[in-house]
Formats: C-alpha cells, sequence, structure tokens
C-alpha cells in the first residue's frame, strides 16, 4: 500500500543556478510519518515539491518505491503523482465554486474513465469520515477548517501511497489544526500510507515518526518522536 | 448517375446544401473540441471558472456578440434592402422618357425621388404608344406633393398593373378624383389641393384652385408608391394650365388614346408589351437619340453589381472586425488566465496532465466565443428587424431583412476561426510554470 522513499544527493536549483536546497541521504520506510521543519526560507517547501516531481531543476535521485523522478519528463512526474501522490497545501487552493464533492473528486476530471466512479466514491466517503455532510454546497461558505478537510478528502481521493503537505495547519485556528492533525495521521496510518509534511506546528510535528531539520538550504539532523 | 461530385451536389436541396455548408464549417470547431477535450471532463472546471469571473465573462460575450451582431445585422440588411429595392420595381417592365440618366429616371419614376426631367414631347409619345408591340404605355407625371405625400399623374390602367384591386373605393373617373396609396392617412372623400413641387421646396397654396378628392385606395405594394397619390394625368396637366392631352370636345375623357396636338408631354412612360421577349425590341426600338428606354430591373441589378462588390468588401470587413474583437478578447482571456493560474497550476500539482489543463483553458474560451456568436445571432436578428423598420419608414420601400444562410455561415466560420486561435492562450497557460504559480 505505501511506497519507501531513497533520496541520494538531490540539489534543487533556482533558474540563476542557485542552490535552493541539499539532501544528501534520506531514507523514509513504507509507511513512515515524517516532518520538515526548519526557518522560514531555509527550502523546506523546496524539498518537497522536489520530493513531489515539482521542482524543475534537480539532480541527484529521488527514488519512490523503485521509480527515481529525477530523469522523468513533465509528463511522466504528472502520471505519477497522480497514481501515488496526494497532496495538501496551505491555503488548501480549492475552486471556490464547487461542491465539497467536486472538489474532492478533483481528480475525476482527467482520471483514467474505469477510475471516475472510484474516486467520486472514495471522496465521498472520505468527506463523510471527515464529518462533512453537505456535500453540494459550494466551499465558498465553508470555514477553514472545513476546507481544509475538504483538501484532504481530495488529496486521499485517488487511493495514494503517499500524502505530501505543505503547511497544513498555518491557515487553521487552534481547534481547527488539532482536528485536522488527528485525521491527517489516522487517514495515513490507518491505511498505511507514507506521510511528508512541512510544519511549523509542533503539535503536528509531535504526531509524527520522524521530524527532520532543514536549515539553510541543507537537510540536517533528525529528532525521533517513537 | 452522377458523373461528377458537382453534379452530385447541384442535385442536392438547397437547404440540404447549405445544411451541409454550414457543418462543414463548424467542423474545425468539433474536430479541435474533440481532439482537445477527449478522455477528460473539464465541464465542471470550466462552469467554475466562468462563474468565478462571470462579469469579466458577460463583458466579453457582449463584445463579441456586438461585433458578430453587427457584423451579420449589415449584411443581412443589404441583402434585405436589395430584394426590397428589386421588388418595389418589378411591376415597371420598361421606361422611355427623354434622354438623360436612367439611375435618376429610375429613382423619379419608380421609387418617386424628386428630380428634375426633361420631358418626353408628344411626338415621341405618340410613337410608343402606337407601336403594335405596346400593350400599355402609361404616362407618369410627377412633380406635385400633398403634405409630403408625392402627387402622380397616371392612368387608371397603370394603377389596376401597379396594384390589382382596390382594397377601397374606386378608380378615378374624373380628372378631379385620386386614389390613395396603402399608407396615405387621407380617407376616401377627403379633399386637397396639391403644392407645386416636392419636399421643403414646394410651393404650398399654388394650385388651391384645383380640389382632388379621394376615391379609392391601394392595397400595400411595398414600394414608394404606398404613400402616392395618384391623379389622372389629365388633372396634373389641367392644374398646370396646360392642354389636358384631349381636344377640347372630348376635354372630359380619361387615359388613352391621348391626342398628340394637345399632348403637353411627360417626365416618363411605363410600356408593357403584349409579349414578355417584345420588352428587348422595345427598348432597342425606343433608345435613340431623342429618347431613351430602359429596363429598371437591369438599372438595378447593375446597382445591386456595384453593391454587390461593397457586400464582399463589408463581409470581408466584417469578419475582420469580429476576428480583431476576438484577438482582444483573446488576449484578455491571457490575462486572465493568470488570475486562474494558481488553480491550474494545482491540476498539474495534483497530476493533472498538461493537456488537461489545455482543454479546460481552451473550452473555457471556446465557451465564450460560442456563446458571444449565438448572443451575436440574436443582437443581428434583433437589429436586422429595428434597421429594417427604420429603412423601411425613410426609403418608403419595403424592407424585410431576415437573418438566413449566409449569416450562419458566417457565425460558423468565425467561430471556427477564433476557436483555433483560442488555441494559442491554452498553450500558454499550459506552458506557465507551476511551481511559480503554485507558490505565488
Amino acid at each position: 500500500m505505501s511506497l519507501a522513499l531513497h533520496v541520494r544527493d538531490l540539489e534543487v536549483h533556482a533558474p540563476n543556478g542557485r542552490v535552493l536546497v541539499r539532501a544528501r541521504q534520506l531514507d523514509v520506510a513504507p509507511g513512515e510519518t515524517v516532518g520538515l521543519r526548519g526557518p522560514s526560507g531555509a527550502g523546506k517547501s523546496s524539498l518537497l515539491y522536489a520530493l513531489a516531481g515539482l521542482q524543475a531543476r534537480m539532480s541527484g535521485a529521488v527514488v519512490w518505491g523503485d521509480t527515481d523522478l529525477t530523469p522523468l519528463n513533465d509528463h511522466t512526474r504528472a502520471r505519477f503523482r497522480r497514481q501515488y501522490m496526494g497532496m495538501i497545501f496551505q491555503d488548501f487552493l480549492l475552486f471556490e465554486e464547487l461542491g465539497a464533492l467536486n472538489n474532492a473528486s478533483l481528480a475525476a476530471a482527467f482520471g483514467a474513465p474505469a477510475e471516475r466512479h472510484q474516486i467520486r466514491h472514495t471522496a465521498r466517503t472520505l468527506l463523510q469520515r471527515l464529518g462533512l455532510t453537505d456535500l453540494g454546497r459550494t466551499v465558498e461558505s465553508f470555514s477553514g477548517g472545513e476546507r481544509q478537510r475538504v483538501a484532504v478528502a481530495r488529496a486521499l481521493s485517488n487511493n495514494p501511497k503517499v500524502i505530501l503537505a505543505d503547511e497544513p495547519t498555518a491557515s487553521l485556528d487552534r481547534a481547527a489544526a488539532d482536528t485536522l492533525i488527528a485525521d491527517l495521521t489516522r487517514m495515513a496510518r490507518d491505511e498505511g500510507r507514507t506521510l511528508v509534511v512541512v510544519s511549523h506546528d509542533d503539535s503536528l510535528l509531535s504526531q509524527l515518526d520522524r521530524v527532520l531539520q532543514v536549515v539553510d538550504g541543507e537537510l540536517k539532523q533528525e529528532t525521533r518522536h517513537v | 448517375m452522377f458523373e461528377t461530385m458537382a453534379d452530385l451536389w447541384q442535385a442536392l436541396p438547397p437547404t440540404f446544401q447549405d445544411t451541409l455548408w454550414l457543418l462543414a464549417l463548424l467542423a474545425p470547431t468539433f474536430i479541435v473540441g474533440g481532439m482537445v477535450c477527449k478522455g477528460y471532463r473539464p465541464f465542471g472546471l470550466i462552469g467554475a471558472l466562468l462563474w468565478r469571473y462571470r462579469w469579466t465573462n458577460l463583458v466579453f460575450i457582449l463584445l463579441i456578440a456586438v461585433s458578430v451582431g453587427i457584423g451579420v445585422g449589415l449584411i443581412a440588411q443589404e441583402r434585405g434592402l436589395r430584394k426590397g429595392s428589386a421588388r418595389a420595381a418589378e411591376k415597371f417592365d420598361l421606361i422611355v422618357a427623354a434622354p438623360g440618366s436612367e439611375i435618376t429616371m429610375l429613382f423619379a419614376s419608380v421609387y418617386l425621388r424628386p428630380s428634375d426631367v426633361p420631358l418626353l414631347d408628344a411626338t415621341r409619345f405618340q410613337n410608343v404608344a402606337s407601336n403594335p408591340r405596346v400593350d400599355m404605355a402609361a404616362p407618369i407625371a410627377f412633380g406635385d406633393s400633398y403634405a409630403g405625400a408625392p402627387v402622380v399623374g397616371t392612368t387608371a390602367e397603370f394603377i389596376s398593373h401597379l396594384a390589382g384591386n382596390l382594397v377601397e373605393g374606386r378608380l378615378f373617373q374624373t380628372s378631379t378624383e385620386a386614389v390613395a396609396g396603402a399608407a396615405v392617412s387621407l380617407p376616401l372623400g377627403s379633399q386637397f389641393s396639391p403644392d407645386h413641387g416636392v419636399g421643403d421646396g414646394a410651393e404650398h397654396g399654388a394650385h388651391d384652385g384645383h380640389v382632388n378628392t379621394i376615391v379609392g385606395r391601394m392595397p400595400p405594394t411595398g414600394s414608394p408608391w404606398d404613400k402616392a397619390i395618384l391623379v389622372p394625368v389629365e388633372g396634373v396637366w389641367e392644374v398646370h394650365g396646360l392642354p389636358n392631352g384631349h381636344p377640347p370636345h372630348a376635354s372630359d375623357r380619361l387615359g388613352p388614346p391621348f391626342d398628340p396636338e394637345f399632348f403637353p408631354g411627360t417626365p416618363a412612360v411605363l410600356v408593357r408589351a403584349q409579349e414578355l421577349w417584345s420588352n428587348y425590341a422595345l427598348r432597342s426600338e425606343f433608345t435613340r437619340d431623342d429618347m431613351m428606354a430602359f429596363f429598371p430591373g437591369a438599372v438595378l441589378a447593375q446597382l445591386h453589381s456595384v453593391m454587390g462588390d461593397i457586400r464582399q468588401v463589408m463581409s470581408v470587413m466584417a469578419v475582420l472586425t469580429q476576428v480583431l474583437v476576438t484577438a482582444g478578447v483573446l488576449t484578455g482571456l491571457i490575462v486572465l488566465t493568470r488570475l486562474f493560474s494558481r488553480r491550474l497550476a494545482l491540476l498539474r500539482a495534483l497530476g493533472a496532465p498538461r493537456r488537461f489543463v489545455f482543454s479546460v483553458v481552451w473550452g473555457y474560451a471556446a465557451t465564450l466565443i460560442a456563446t458571444g456568436s449565438l448572443a451575436g445571432l440574436m443582437v443581428g436578428w434583433v437589429a436586422v428587424g429595428q434597421i429594417s423598420r427604420i429603412v423601411s419608414q425613410r426609403t418608403d420601400i419595403l424592407v424585410n431583412a431576415q437573418l438566413g444562410w449566409a449569416e450562419l455561415h458566417l457565425v460558423a466560420g468565425f467561430v471556427s476561426l477564433t476557436v483555433v486561435l483560442a488555441l494559442l492562450p491554452a498553450f500558454l497557460a499550459m506552458s506557465r510554470n507551476v511551481l511559480a504559480d503554485l507558490r505565488a
């Protein structure tokens, strides 16, 4: 159900050639939950997006399972994300004019025809598990917590093996953040999904198996909670 | 059965041909749309984007609609005016007049536009009227008016030829009786004294001693004659102090034959031949140094030929204007796509193929274009009706312009051309830096 991650000699470059972030070695076991923390501008999100295959200029190796994303072209990386990854963002990035279900099942719009029904079914089930009932209501009327739950359902609707989250609690109040942390870690662990989270939120990070530091564009030490 | 494709095409009913043309012109739209959207369901997202920027989108749609509406409206109107002017002239088989400008005489005699023209004298009129091939030679004497309506002297036979049976009353039987056109507001029994001249220069009271009485009304003809008052030509001559075409002992007589000795002259003569083919012989016969003869339809066809060239230029200009407006709208769309570039980047981050993003942006643009074009047809339809009404009022020619296949073909071609152009903003949106947009 989950994928291991092996990063070797990863360097992400800016268009001017400057190194944005460097990670000499990173190994994440299948189903492991890992946090990335560090000062603002240290390169956490750049590293996360490199793990997602969204960085155009990167060298080294980012191997999920037995697939190295680095040499793949844009199209193949997108297909990998579509098949194996779910992504969550700080400010939700929902289509405000669509309902909760249509947002959560966004992948059905571009997924294979045979998968569309399953994606919508999964999205509906996830939204209900996350406590959202009015699935047709447009999300523009939702609270921050509700929006992020829709975003979580969207990330999981294609039943991914990996979840990548960028500051998922940053736009939420404490109560909503705690609910989200509980939901996210539960859904990752219940299905044995590998979870990599960029966050400053200690409550969130304390729930993860490991926390790695990114400082001055370099992946540094690690803290084990378990 | 059919030797060539051209034969097969010609054998098809016109409506079928037009339908096939329409489908052929729309084919690029469906082919591009099918290729771009194949395998995806971008419609929900397109709807979301349309709704999110609904006011901006509405402006884009209105811009396209107005440009399309003006284009199709002008072209339909030109066709309607051409048909209306031809219909107004169809009862005028052959006009004979003193030498001069055929176009001036056409406008004066068929469309009753005020004009100073020389008179055809008695000898020449006699030449025309006595020709054995001539079935009817009706003098048309214009130059007077009443309350803005032209007062035209002619014969009862001409009225029957022009309008058929009267809808009210009877034909005139004395030189002081008159038949009103369908649009003249004077009721039967009304009396009037014509002014000398037409329009602002008309001399009021010049013919006060001569009173005409309306005794009949013509049905509508869709021509300027609907606003005319027709009187016996003898009355026109009398009111100007001229002999009335008949000798003193028969001065009460109306209509032909006229006595050349008492025939004062007439600006124009409408000639109807006994046989249709004779018209051509009569035209040749009456085209001389001292006389001219012409088919109003032929002169009109020459005018339409010039108008046809103008129409082609107008059509090209209309299409160019529409394409330019759409190019402006598409440029606006390129700017607008930046507003939702984060959401497009999100789609890519979630693993959407580039072609899906392409299909969303193209579908969005194509929806605006198609909606604007359909709205443009509606605008054109309304504009054509309104402009027809105004032109009919101004020219007195019944213009009943309607949108037809030509306009549908024009719009279909426009849609296909512009949806192909819409590939450009879609391509630009697809090529944007995903991560830069995502983190913007």
